[in-house]
């Protein structure tokens, strides 16, 4: 009778596999679903399926200003909440570390279900700044078979 | 009789066998997942906004422009170009119809932005006055409110302008 292969001086170190792939497939999903939580700082419900947005990858720049609008009655500014009073101010401080005009513009991540007015409301705050562009971001409908986006 | 293969000597060395085709397969799903999942390039719609209103400044003197277009929405979800009925939220193909119909007649007719009649270094769609203002009650969705511009950029308003103030509940 041969030994199990591998085996030998009493130490099993034979390697399954199998499960080290499971497991790192659980540990890979779990990720997924997990980061992209933490790096937006807040859910939003954006538009889906929207047939006619434009691109634009300045929203994730580090100095673009994006206000989030989960629900009616909470602005956030990428992880921290704010009144609708610090709007101004904060977005003030923002602004001043943007230098090109045409990059002045003020994103709102609004979720669907929340009250327009919430949305006039950050857009009446804002406009005394002299932000006159705003860009309302929506998730471009997602078409079958297409290919990773195009960088 | 002689060990299986993958067995390179007797006893010390642990040889593992990978099965390379579930690896693979394995593989491949999660490429699939990523491609489906992964957030996309973020996306957004430009729109312009109005400056603060100067509370000196003298409205009755501005002329209205004969071209302007405003998409109104009522609470009830209904459209309406200019002080026509349009189609509602739910169903924005009449508006976007029209639109096209309309900046097909201005290209015909060159109906230029003030100020752009000369510019013909730039493309014909920047020149052309398509700007569509949207005026929404503050009570509607912002959900409803997105379809319409959406319906709006689609047709190939450019650009388009949210109506702030004097909006109704």
């Amino acid at each position: 009778m041969g030994m199990a292969a591998g085996g030998g001086g009493g130490f099993q170190s034979e390697i399954n596999v199998t499960p080290m792939v499971d497991i790192m497939l659980v540990l890979l999903i779990i990720f997924m679903v997990v980061t992209p939580l933490l790096q937006h700082g807040v859910t939003v419900s954006l538009p889906q399926n929207m047939n006619n947005p434009e691109e634009d990858t300045r929203i994730n720049n580090e100095t673009a200003i994006v206000i989030a609008i989960p629900n009616d009655g909470e602005y956030w500014l990428g992880k921290t909440k704010l009144t609708k009073d610090q709007i101004k101010p904060k977005v003030e401080t923002m602004l001043g570390n943007i230098k090109k005009e045409e990059d002045k513009i003020v994103y709102i991540k609004s979720g669907v279900g929340v009250s327009y007015g919430e949305v006039v409301n950050v857009i009446n705050e804002v406009r005394g700044l002299g932000v006159d562009k705003i860009g309302l971001v929506a998730d471009k409908k997602k078409k079958a078979g297409s290919t990773a986006p195009a960088a | 009789m002689a060990m299986g293969g993958g067995k390179a000597e007797g006893g010390s060395k642990a040889v593992p066998y990978i099965n390379v085709t579930p690896l693979i397969d394995v593989l491949l799903v999660l490429l699939i997942i990523f491609m489906v999942i992964t957030p996309l390039k973020p996306s957004r719609f430009q729109a312009d906004i109005p400056t603060q209103r100067d509370p000196n400044e003298d409205l009755s003197k501005l002329k209205p422009n004969p071209l302007t277009l405003v998409v109104s929405i009522s609470t009830d979800l209904q459209l309406k170009l200019n002080a026509d009925n349009i189609g509602s939220v739910n169903d924005t193909a009449p508006l976007s119809q029209k639109l096209l119909q309309l900046f097909q007649q201005r290209k015909e007719q060159h109906a230029y932005k003030p100020g752009m009649e000369t510019r013909s270094d730039l493309p014909e769609s920047e020149r052309l006055e398509k700007t569509v203002f949207v005026k929404a009650p503050r009570s509607l969705k912002y959900g409803d409110v997105v379809k319409v511009i959406d319906a709006i950029k689609g047709a190939g308003a450019n650009p388009v302008g949210l109506q702030v103030d004097d909006l109704p509940q």
